[in-house]
């Protein structure tokens, strides 16, 4: 009975991770190559959920066809609000600490979210799917869409890995995130791949918000209600290891609902801070940080 | 510039203390001699709770037309002053600050979510600022409020039996409550379990953290106990989310909402078979009084939810109680002193029109309004007495009327 118990709720756990392991990947990339968390991730997977919803309301595309314009859209905005708020700070030689731009991203999460709130209103926002029964395997049961939402983020989990081991650019990214130093003495500018990094990032984001948004639904704070899980998931990961990120969600992801047999729903928020705190006693550099990165 | 020694520094606090607290102090009972009189609304117009938000501020412009084009309050016009809560404590204590502190209100009304009138309440009273309050939570006429609050809205205790005795009703032995945090969830699970217990059934309950994406596991948990039925006690966002996940994990025992989770807005957020037969206990307003059937008519609508009434009502007590006593200064202790004169004074005569009751007053007769959220008569405790409850059904998509108790 309670093994039954236990097997469940790790797969719901499982499916939370998997999408929220898409925005954890974005926050990584952009960290592994700025050298700051950007916090505006969230707001991001907001638009892509709204992007989505956009495309699915006004054009009736299937959920397939419209996660291209849950990527790109997040993706272009990001870039766009990247120059816009945080360039000039990264400019000023005073300004220019981690910290200083963390908290400019805060403040630019919260100005898109209000963006979309003045744009989209405050209600919330469905597909317009059936909602479908779940299937039960060994008395474990799983919905077909959290099926279906498990696979994409693992296929593009697949997809950015092999990424950044053929291509060029990937290479270049993963130099600059071992050691952006050393990456400069072999003639790679860190700074031409932050465009790219903000692309990718902020698009993968916006694809975690909108598989988020077709299983439930879409409002204002959607993403911003996940950040800090999202966030613990990248510090878990080691805040710049792609592997870690992906893990750090899982890990989050069951951790939190597995701790529901022994703690009441209502501080699941803390299961996350005390996955943080532990695992940062334990290794300091996060679960999956290679060791000697040093950020 | 020189160093301040402690001694100056000493001297300097206790001039600037003794400037403040002469400045400060008779400011508040010198609150609005000339100018309109200002009555505050915290209203939910974005977040959570905001679903009668639009309508809760049109009504209450509304009332301040009645009033006005009726002559005002002794002459001077009224005016409301309204502010968002964002469905959010904090900003309802921000803007509550504003309204007492800048606009000199002598009344708040509004005030819907529990949470948000639990914060606002001490501001309230402490400044002797009365608040009407649309929010359920016992706790809020606990408080000692020296007889500042007004509720409009039925109490948890009340609603609560009513869910409980409804769940019965239909024939369930055992219930499970799945709902967010708020002031009134365990309350809510702790009187429906005294109604099922008495009646040999049993039950159990579970709150949650609000605005998650997914309640699978709560739901798994609450099914596990094999419930004849579920009480939503969430406000809309979760209640959808709560209500897929059950249709999700094949659950077909009944579900039973309050207004603030089920209604029309959520009816039309999740597809009609997910909701398909969830019930929903909804104070009711007035609805066959002349009050409400003006009132609807006014804002060209079929039907208006209590909610709003209430808010037309909060203006409406306010500036009746003021110009019932007109030889008093006008504060919120005048207010407080005269709602009841004006609610329900059983002298008095009886009436449903604000501009018909304002002039009455004004001439110096005993009235009795009624208004479109009802009788409006109030407990010692500042509790409303004497309401009804609509019993709705979600079918199709939209929610069907089963009875009026």
């Amino acid at each position: 009975m309670l093994i039954a118990e236990v097997a469940q709720y790790m797969v719901n756990g499982l499916v939370l991770g998997a999408l929220v392991a898409l925005p954890a990947l974005g926050l990584t990339l952009i960290f592994s190559v700025q050298g700051f968390v950007n916090f505006s991730v969230a707001a991001q997977m907001t638009v892509g959920a709204y992007a989505a919803w956009a495309a699915g309301a006004a054009l009736g595309w299937p959920p397939i066809l419209i996660m291209p314009v849950a990527f790109v859209v997040p993706g272009i905005l990001g870039i766009v609000a990247d120059r816009l708020a945080l360039a000039p700070v990264r400019r000023r030689p005073g300004a220019h600490t981690p910290l200083m731009l963390a908290v400019v991203s805060i403040a630019l999460n919260l100005a898109l979210e209000n963006a979309l709130h003045f744009l989209f209103g405050g209600d919330l926002r469905s597909f317009d799917l059936a909602v479908e029964r779940d299937v039960s395997v060994a008395g474990i049961a799983m919905g077909p869409q959290q099926l279906r939402n498990l696979a994409t983020a693992l296929t593009i989990a697949v997809t950015l890995a092999a990424f950044f081991s053929l291509t060029r650019w990937g290479k270049a990214m993963r130099a600059v995130a071992d050691n952006a130093d050393l990456a400069r003495l072999k003639g790679i500018e860190p700074a031409r791949l932050a465009g790219l990094a903000t692309f990718i990032g902020m698009g993968l984001a916006g694809i975690g918000g909108a598989l988020l948004a077709i299983d439930t639904s879409v409002d204002p704070s959607t993403g911003s209600r996940l950040i800090l899980i999202i966030f613990a998931a990248s510090v878990v990961g080691g805040l710049t290891s792609l592997t870690g990120a992906v893990l750090g969600a899982l890990v989050v992801g069951i951790v939190g609902e597995v701790a529901l047999i022994v703690m009441p729903p209502v501080y699941q928020s803390l299961t996350a801070f005390v996955v943080i705190l532990l695992v940062l006693l334990i290794r300091p550099n996060g679960l999956f940080a290679a060791v000697g990165v040093r950020r | 510039m020189a160093k301040t020694t402690r001694r100056e520094f000493l001297i300097h606090a206790a001039g600037a203390a003794a400037v403040g607290a002469a400045g400060f102090g008779p400011m508040r009972a010198r609150a609005q001699d000339s100018g309109p009189i200002k009555i505050g609304m915290i209203i939910p117009l974005t977040g959570t709770t905001s679903q009668y938000g639009t309508t809760m501020s049109i009504a209450a412009k509304l009332a301040v037309n009645d009033i006005n084009g009726a002559g005002g309050v002794g002459g001077r016009q009224i005016e409301v002053v309204i502010e968002d809560d964002r469905s959010n404590p904090e900003a309802a204590v921000r803007a509550a600050r504003k309204l007492i502190d800048i606009d000199k209100v002598v009344a708040i009304g509004g005030s819907y979510a529990s949470a948000v009138t639990s914060a606002i309440a001490p501001l309230c009273w402490e400044s002797r600022t009365v608040l009407f309050t649309a929010s359920g939570a016992d706790s809020i006429t606990r408080t000692p409020h020296q007889g500042y609050i007004f509720r409009t809205s039925p109490t948890v205790t009340l609603q609560g039996t009513r869910v409980g005795q409804f769940a019965r009703e239909i024939g369930a032995k055992s219930f499970f409550f799945l709902g967010p945090q708020t002031p009134f969830a365990q309350s809510y699970i702790d009187i429906i379990s005294t109604i099922f217990k008495e009646g040999g059934g049993t039950g159990g309950g579970l709150i949650y953290e609000e605005k998650r994406a997914s309640y699978r596991t709560e739901v798994d948990q609450a099914l596990r106990a094999k419930p004849d039925v579920v009480i939503l006690g969430g406000y809309v966002p979760d209640t959808g989310v709560v209500l897929k996940d059950l249709f999700r994990a094949g659950y077909a025992g009944g579900r039973i909402g309050f207004s603030f989770g089920v209604n029309q807005v959520l009816a039309q957020a999740i597809p009609a078979e997910v909701g398909e037969g969830a019930y929903s206990l909804v104070p009711s307003a007035s609805e066959e009084s002349t009050a409400y059937k003006t009132l609807i008519a006014k804002m060209n609508l079929p039907s208006l939810n209590t909610y709003s009434c209430q808010m037309y009502d909060h203006v409406v007590l306010a500036a009746l109680a003021l110009a019932n006593e007109p030889s008093a200064p006008i504060n919120g202790t005048t207010l407080r002193d005269n709602v009841r004169a004006i609610s329900q004074n059983r002298s008095g005569q009886q009436v449903f029109d604000a501009a018909a009751a304002l002039k009455l007053v004004a001439a110096g007769k005993a009235v009795n309004y009624d208004g479109p959220s009802g009788p409006l008569e109030f407990a010692e405790n500042g509790d409303v007495e004497g309401v009804y409850f609509r019993y709705e059904q979600m079918q199709k998509g939209t929610m069907a009327l089963l009875k009026v108790a």
